[in-house]
């Protein structure tokens, strides 16, 4: 087992695959070697590592957008006009 | 003819095709740098602070508005970005006009009038909306504008968000305060499905979520495309640092100094100057305002550099009681226009309500401090994810421009302290009036009532220990910068109190001229660029008639 995913998994209320899927298990590890829980859900959910974003795909995976079911802003396109829409429900 | 533009912006590059387009030989002077495009697009992805200029190249040489000096009560909140392209690279796209009520504010409200009126911009309006490509429905619009009849615009009016249905289903029809609400689209600088007869440059807005202050598809226009279309009689130098305008004894203008440098990094530069039959000032309110200051031209009148005016925004965020999807499209496609005139005028400032579909983003940085928020609570895991979803999915934000009048006490002058470049720092003495203050309490008062009738929760509030928060008739209030800086070279109809005249011509000087919206007399409550385009047109359309007879014979009659 992957003790950080895990650790991670229980934090965030991802699933490992869900967290492996961003491409960014290997990067957060080596961030967070001492990191506190909230540091960790803070860098999940926001791409912000100690008041700085590591890298353009930490921003583009963030958590807290996945949560709300949208891509964070300037990374992907819903399309013209999908704006108009009900929005999806939420997974959860 | 040579004309020499100073500023690659909204109204430098518009005014730079339609001289080169008449065979003007044309120079554009641009003091800030490119930036590419792809890298733009990644440096604002990974900015921690999302904001305006954030994505774009900055020069030590050109500093942009954060070399600004506040002075005064307030501090002025609207940054601007010195760069090929200007802030219309930055800009939010949303373009409606001004209604024709806003060009008397001195009759109606407070402040000064335009020596135009509505009926003498519109054709220039309808120009402007063609040149850059605006998405609207002019039926719609007529319903609180004249619009000439069988008018239409470039391009269908974008659809609207599905917040907007939502507002609109509750609010169309109702009253406040006597004001019968309605939600109006409102006219986007970003492509629609265009009509019969207008091909779009560029692509169709995908709804990135991010016009302010980047379009990754460059759906949305920037002045780069006007520039795409000049004619091959216009040059643009980037990285020349226009620091004097030189006039003769009959003041008459013959030349420019300006400072080149090379790198990004230090005030390393080179001195170069060049002749011109006529100079057109487009830099920015602030920017035309220091430069003619630095040159003592322009100023018999005393007017340069003051009625420094701004939109003092009014944010207002609450949570829907069912999810409306924000962060999906541009970040407002209506607005509420029913505040914009009426009686109170003469009270208080007027307002527009844009409706904001961007979250608490700009408000209250949504979602990264709802995430703080739950997480110093306690919640992990599940219900983390359950209450950021819930929490982000029912925002939204009203998003009020509030008039400020033309007041000549808040003004640009030179400040004491250099640049990397060794020219004066702007120095900003920057308050709200009364007038203004009343505005933004009558624009919260009108958010909590819709808020009310929404059924909305409202989580608006400001708080003493944040910027530009103040107290007024014992309410909390904060204000944001629209980006919306004007008035400091002010129009008028006569030499004694304003700067330029009619056209954006100095009176002091018969081939100087000053644009942009530092020319307006009153910003009425519409977002500015699309009168700055208009006005743009206007001038060149000026320039090129009185071409013949202009200059050179102006100078025969020379005292």
């Amino acid at each position: 087992m992957d003790a950080f995913v895990e650790l991670s998994a229980e934090l965030t209320g991802f699933s490992a695959e869900e967290l492996r899927s961003t491409g960014l298990v290997e990067q957060y590890r080596a961030l967070a070697q001492d990191a506190s829980h909230a540091e960790i859900i803070e860098l999940w959910y926001t791409g912000v590592w100690r008041g700085v974003i590591p890298s353009s795909r930490a921003y583009a995976e963030g958590l807290a957008w996945k949560a709300v079911g949208v891509a964070p802003p300037g990374t992907r396109a819903p399309g013209f006009g999908s704006w108009e829409h009900r929005p999806r429900r939420s997974s959860l | 003819m040579r004309a020499v533009v100073v500023g690659a912006g909204f109204a430098g590059s518009l005014i730079a095709k339609v001289l080169g387009d008449n065979g003007f030989s044309v120079l554009v002077l641009e003091a800030g740098a490119d930036t590419d495009h792809d890298e733009a697009v990644e440096r604002f992805r990974a900015s921690r602070v999302k904001s305006p200029l954030r994505p774009y190249r900055t020069t030590v040489a050109a500093p942009s508005s954060d070399y600004l000096i506040n002075t005064g009560p307030f501090d002025y909140a609207s940054p601007y970005l010195r760069m090929n392209g200007g802030t219309g690279a930055a800009w939010t796209g949303i373009t409606p006009r001004m209604h024709p009520d806003d060009f008397r504010t001195a009759d109606i409200g407070r402040g000064r009038n335009w020596p135009i009126s509505y009926d003498d911009l519109e054709p220039y309006y309808r120009a402007a909306e063609w040149e850059i490509g605006i998405a609207a429905d002019a039926d719609e619009q007529r319903q609180h504008l004249p619009v000439a009849e069988g008018y239409r615009y470039p391009m269908h009016a974008l659809p609207r968000t599905y917040l907007d249905r939502v507002v609109a289903s509750v609010v169309d029809g109702a009253s406040i305060d006597g004001h019968e609400l309605l939600v109006v689209g409102t006219p986007q600088a970003r492509n629609g499905k265009p009509v019969d007869g207008y091909r779009p440059d560029g692509n169709l807005c995908a709804g990135y979520a991010s016009c302010v202050p980047i379009c990754p598809e460059q759906a949305k226009y920037t002045p780069h495309r006007t520039q795409k279309r000049w004619s091959g009689t216009v040059e643009l130098r980037t990285r020349c640092v226009v620091n004097r305008v030189h006039a003769d004894e009959f003041g008459r203008v013959t030349k420019v100094s300006y400072q080149r440098y090379e790198d990004d990094t230090t005030g390393r530069h080179t001195r170069h100057e060049e002749e011109a039959d006529v100079v057109i000032l487009a830099a920015h309110a602030i920017e035309n305002a220091k430069l003619l200051l630095m040159s003592g031209l322009a100023n018999s009148s005393d007017q340069v550099g003051r009625n420094l005016m701004d939109h003092p925004a009014l944010l207002t965020w609450a949570l829907m009681p069912q999810p409306v999807g924000p962060f999906r499209g541009p970040g407002s496609t209506t607005g509420i226009e029913a505040f914009r005139g009426g009686p109170e005028r003469g009270r208080r400032a007027p307002f527009r309500i844009e409706i904001g579909n961007w979250g608490w983003g700009w408000s209250a940085g949504s979602p990264d401090s709802d995430t703080a928020e739950f997480v110093a609570a306690g919640l992990r895991g599940t219900a983390l994810r359950r209450a950021v979803a819930e929490r982000v999915s029912r925002q939204f934000a009203l998003q009020v421009e509030v008039e400020q009048e033309a007041d000549p006490a808040n003004r640009v002058t030179l400040a004491a302290e250099r640049d990397a470049l060794g020219n004066p720092r702007p120095s900003l003495h920057y308050g709200l009036s009364d007038y203004v203050k009343d505005g933004l309490l009558a624009a919260k008062r009108v958010c909590d009532q819709l808020f009310e009738m929404l059924k909305a929760e409202d989580y608006t509030s400001y708080k003493p220990d944040e910027e530009r928060y103040f107290e007024h008739n014992g309410e909390p209030l904060r204000y944001w910068g629209a980006g919306h800086g004007g008035g400091t070279h002010v129009m008028g109809s006569s030499r004694r109190d304003s700067v330029v005249d009619q056209w954006q011509r100095c009176w002091d000087h018969p081939n100087l001229y000053a644009v942009g919206c530092g020319s307006m007399p009153s910003l009425g409550t519409s977002n500015p660029s699309i009168t700055m385009a208009a006005l743009a047109l206007r001038t060149a359309d000026h320039l090129v008639s009185s071409r013949v007879e202009g200059v050179l014979g102006k100078m025969s009659k020379a005292p």
